[in-house]
């Protein structure tokens, strides 16, 4: 893996209700668009961005639902090996954050326990339809211990500062398992991943 | 769930079992709009993988009386031009279930006195799992107990992972065992200088410290490994699914020969640096296994034994009674009595194929458990528009009497859904529809025990051990031992798995003898001499699982031609049969699949040349990575002309490496990130 260029590789995964924007937080993050009238997401596994923190390149994977959140069926491997959950919701409907809990069980039973979970509310370029106020998320967050901000994919507010603050974060988190382990590369999983490259043979 | 599903689809696939996910994933990457749905909660039917509450509950639900009942609602959503073909209501495919706890289920918070005294665990053995698992939840220790220091100090980082009761064997060398991020996470979330690093290591695993690592465990249904060289492997590459699990190769091939576990070697190094093998053997072993890596090439070999069986045939070549017990049982894994020297060959020459290309064994595991593997190509289906379901019943086929294609299903809600082409996993047809159909059964064990079956420098070994059948006319046991690092259990304990085709009635009559062989029950454990003692059963589960494999088409009554069964998973080590039937079903629909691909054939005119090969390399890397640049000419070329190559000659390889849509502009046009086409 010393061939890659960069010094840090972190799977993020988004989850949330059908909806609340969770393509579009990943689109302007990634590739500063925003895409008027989407409809449900089809086509997008998960889109990667390279972002410099402090010197370091930081490779961040960000994994979309793939729409299987609509009908509550998210796959369990959907979770695996994930270093960071982006939980979003839509401050213009009050139903996508009354979701949260159940989301949360979610995470519990099937993301590892020390994956870092941030609370999105996206959609504040639609203040006036309010629902859902910040101090209700904010307690929200607090008593779930969750790192909490709200967003606007439209106006690209606060969505540089939403992923380059959780990549620090996660590198913060990779040094000091580096430290304790004195293993060099956090690397999402252990397992090999396959491919048509092969080495040894029997013969 | 204030959605509600369209009502027309292009395929609708019932059960979300490996062959239904696979398809669900072709047709929806080849442009067709997919329903898939399943009844259970959860994804994977008889492939699934359950954590140790998952399988509590799931083993509850089989416990329950079962007698197949059917939907009847839907007799009145039929029109008179329209017949019903009722789906069933209540699974009936595991028989059998029968649970029993060896270890000790005392609710003790004290753990860590354990290790300090031998305490007698008085352990209560039961028929039945008689606590829910919520209510096991509260009284454990801290999951650092069950760790135990190394005395070497480089051995460090390893602590974590140190398995209890082996403490002694480790010798931190197993550097091929690297820790996951999460076994990191844990190791970092240790207080340091905790008394773990004083305590004992003769720690016994309770009851109640399974129930609550119980997330650790990622237990199979079905018991299967993939060839490094098989088909679903193959397929895996080549649709690209395969970046959504992560593997770890079978360490060692085990064999069970009077009474002994040894490991067998196969690949030259291990037949090589073998203790157990002499000179001469060694050889021999290697000559006969270079002979079977091509023996097609010397039919004079073998020619004059093709009408024996394969053990007759070991017999006459130079091979020892040993080594003839290694090749057939453990490496061939085929019968005695009744395989034939071609098939015998032919399973050596594939095993020995597969050698090499991951690791040492021709074996790969996926992380987190079998029941990965439906859920990775569902994934795939959803990326490209496929609609998901779980918990979603469906009451019947909906038949149009004139055409007599299946036009609709109905689902639990009433709801009527219409499609072309229709997939059913066979465990969802009612006894109507099976009458003909004859089930074989197979029967499989799953333990939680605390030692591998075979000692070794690392304790972190993935294992496959074949125990040769018992007495004449019953079968052989097939054994899958997975540590904790392949993410299938606690640390501290190994899960193992037992499968054999039924031949008994229960499959706790045709497997105990076995387990018997191998382990101790946590009970008697006390009474045996440390040295020679066996791995102690903390924990076991029996059940029977219909084998639904290999059954025609025509044995099914009144089967709609557009409506496909899938097969439950089979007996066999691979996954061959699933993944050949979902081929043959592309096969079938294949017109309606090529329809997707109408520009993929046209030639390009005048371009003679191939691409480099490193250009195509470069060009599916780009196109993997969704880097692909549209601007890039140079690669836009590589793309067109790559449909020359011969090596993509069949439609349904260019379906895998090329999402249609790539041809057909227009179609998706929210597919922003890989718009290779569309801005040309």
């Amino acid at each position: 893996m010393s061939m890659e260029d960069y010094d840090f590789l972190f799977k993020i995964v988004l989850i949330g209700n059908a909806g609340v924007g969770k393509t579009c937080l990943v689109r302007r993050f990634t590739q500063g668009l925003f895409p008027p009238g989407q409809g449900a997401t089809i086509g997008v596994d998960f889109m990667i961005k390279t972002v410099e923190i402090n010197g370091e390149k930081v490779k961040l994977q960000i994994w979309d639902t793939a729409g299987q959140e609509r009908f509550r069926s998210i796959t369990q491997s959907y979770y695996r090996s994930a270093n960071a959950l982006i939980l979003t919701y839509d401050i213009t409907c009050e139903e996508s954050f009354r979701c949260l809990p159940e989301w949360l069980r979610e995470i519990e039973q099937y993301a590892s326990n020390k994956v870092i979970t941030v609370l999105v509310g996206n959609k504040i370029d639609l203040a006036e339809r309010r629902e859902v106020s910040q101090q209700r998320a904010e307690e929200f967050s607090e008593a779930q211990d969750m790192y909490y901000l709200e967003t606007s994919a439209k106006e690209s507010d606060n969505v540089e500062k939403l992923f380059l603050d959780l990549a620090c974060r996660l590198i913060s988190e990779a040094r000091q398992n580096t430290l304790v382990n004195n293993v060099a590369s956090p690397l999402p999983g252990e397992g090999k991943s396959i491919s048509y490259l092969t080495c040894c043979n029997f013969n | 769930m204030a959605d509600k599903l369209p009502s027309e689809f292009d395929v609708v696939v019932i059960g979300t079992g490996l062959p239904e996910s696979i398809i669900a994933a072709a047709c929806s990457r080849s442009g067709q709009s997919v329903l898939h749905v399943d009844s259970r909660s959860y994804y994977g039917g008889n492939w699934a993988s359950f954590s140790f509450s998952g399988l509590l509950s799931w083993i509850k639900e089989y416990q329950e009386e079962n007698n197949g009942e059917e939907w009847t609602a839907w007799q009145e959503l039929i029109l008179e031009t329209e017949e019903g073909v009722a789906l069933r209501k209540k699974d009936q495919t595991i028989q059998h279930v029968e649970v029993i706890c060896y270890a000790s289920q005392d609710s003790d918070e004290h753990v860590e006195e354990v290790g300090a005294v031998q305490k007698n665990p008085g352990s209560v053995t039961s028929a039945s799992t008689n606590d829910p698992p919520d209510s096991m939840v509260t009284a454990c220790s801290d999951t650092s107990e069950l760790t135990t220091p190394l005395s070497e100090p480089e051995a460090a980082r390893e602590v974590p992972d140190v398995d209890v009761t082996l403490g002694n064997e480790n010798h931190g060398g197993d550097t091929d065992c690297s820790q996951s991020p999460l076994e990191q996470e844990k190791a970092g979330n240790l207080p340091v200088g905790e008394d773990v690093v004083d305590a004992p290591k003769k720690n016994r695993i309770t009851y109640s410290q399974i129930v609550k690592e119980g997330r650790r465990f990622n237990i199979d249904l079905t018991s299967k490994l993939l060839y490094s060289r098989g088909l679903l492997i193959d397929l895996l590459i080549k649709s690209n699914v395969s970046r959504y699990a992560e593997f770890k190769n079978v360490t060692r091939i085990l064999g069970y020969q009077e009474g002994n576990v040894l490991q067998v070697p196969c690949s030259r190094a291990d037949v090589f640096n073998s203790k157990k093998l002499t000179m001469v053997e060694k050889r021999m072993l290697m000559k006969f296994l270079t002979f079977c890596l091509d023996y097609e090439q010397q039919p004079d070999e073998y020619k004059a034994y093709e009408e024996c069986t394969f053990s007759e045939y070991l017999k006459t070549q130079k091979l020892t009674p040993n080594l003839q017990h290694f090749v057939l049982h453990s490496i061939a894994m085929t019968s005695e009595e009744s395989t034939s020297t071609l098939d015998g060959l032919r399973e050596t020459q594939n095993f020995l194929r597969c050698l090499g290309r991951y690791g040492n064994t021709p074996f790969l595991f996926p992380l987190y458990g079998q029941g990965e593997l439906p859920q990775c190509f569902c994934r795939m289906c959803a990326v490209f528009g496929g609609t998901y379901c779980l918990s979603h019943a469906v009451q019947c086929l909906v038949v149009d009497k004139e055409s007599g294609k299946c036009k609709a299903i109905i689902d639990h809600f009433g709801q009527r859904i219409s499609a072309k082409y229709f997939i059913v996993e066979d465990s969802y047809l009612t006894e109507k529809t099976c009458s003909n159909v004859t089930y074989r059964q197979i029967s499989r064990a799953v333990l939680i025990t605390d030692q591998s079956v075979l000692k070794a420098d690392s304790d972190q070994q993935i294992s496959i051990l074949t125990v040769p059948p018992v007495e004449p006319g019953s079968e052989a046991v097939r054994v899958v031992e997975l540590c904790s690092s392949t993410m299938t259990c606690m640390k501290g304990t190994y899960l193992v798995h037992l499968t054999c085709p039924s031949s008994k009635k229960t499959a706790r009559e045709d497997l105990e003898s076995v387990v018997q062989k191998l382990f101790t029950p946590y009970a008697e454990a006390e009474l045996e001499n440390e040295e020679l003692k066996k791995p102690n059963l903390l924990w076991a589960l029996y059940f029977n699982m219909r084998d639904s494999s290999d059954i025609s088409r025509e044995c099914y009554n009144d089967l709609p031609s557009n409506v496909y069964v899938c097969c439950g998973p089979d007996g066999f080590l691979g996954n061959k049969n699933a993944v050949k039937q979902t081929g043959m079903y592309s096969c079938s629909m294949s017109s309606f699949w090529n329809s997707a691909l109408p520009c993929a054939y046209k030639p390009t005119s005048g371009t003679t040349s191939s691409p480099k090969p490193s250009l195509i390399l470069i060009f599916l890397l780009k196109f993997s990575q969704n880097t692909l640049d549209p601007s890039d000419t140079l690669l836009r070329n590589v793309f067109s002309r790559v449909l020359d190559l011969n090596s993509l000659s069949s439609a349904t390889e260019m379906l895998w490496l090329f999402p249609p849509y790539l041809f057909s502009q227009g179609q998706h046009n929210s597919l922003h990130n890989r718009c290779l086409i569309k801005n040309c």
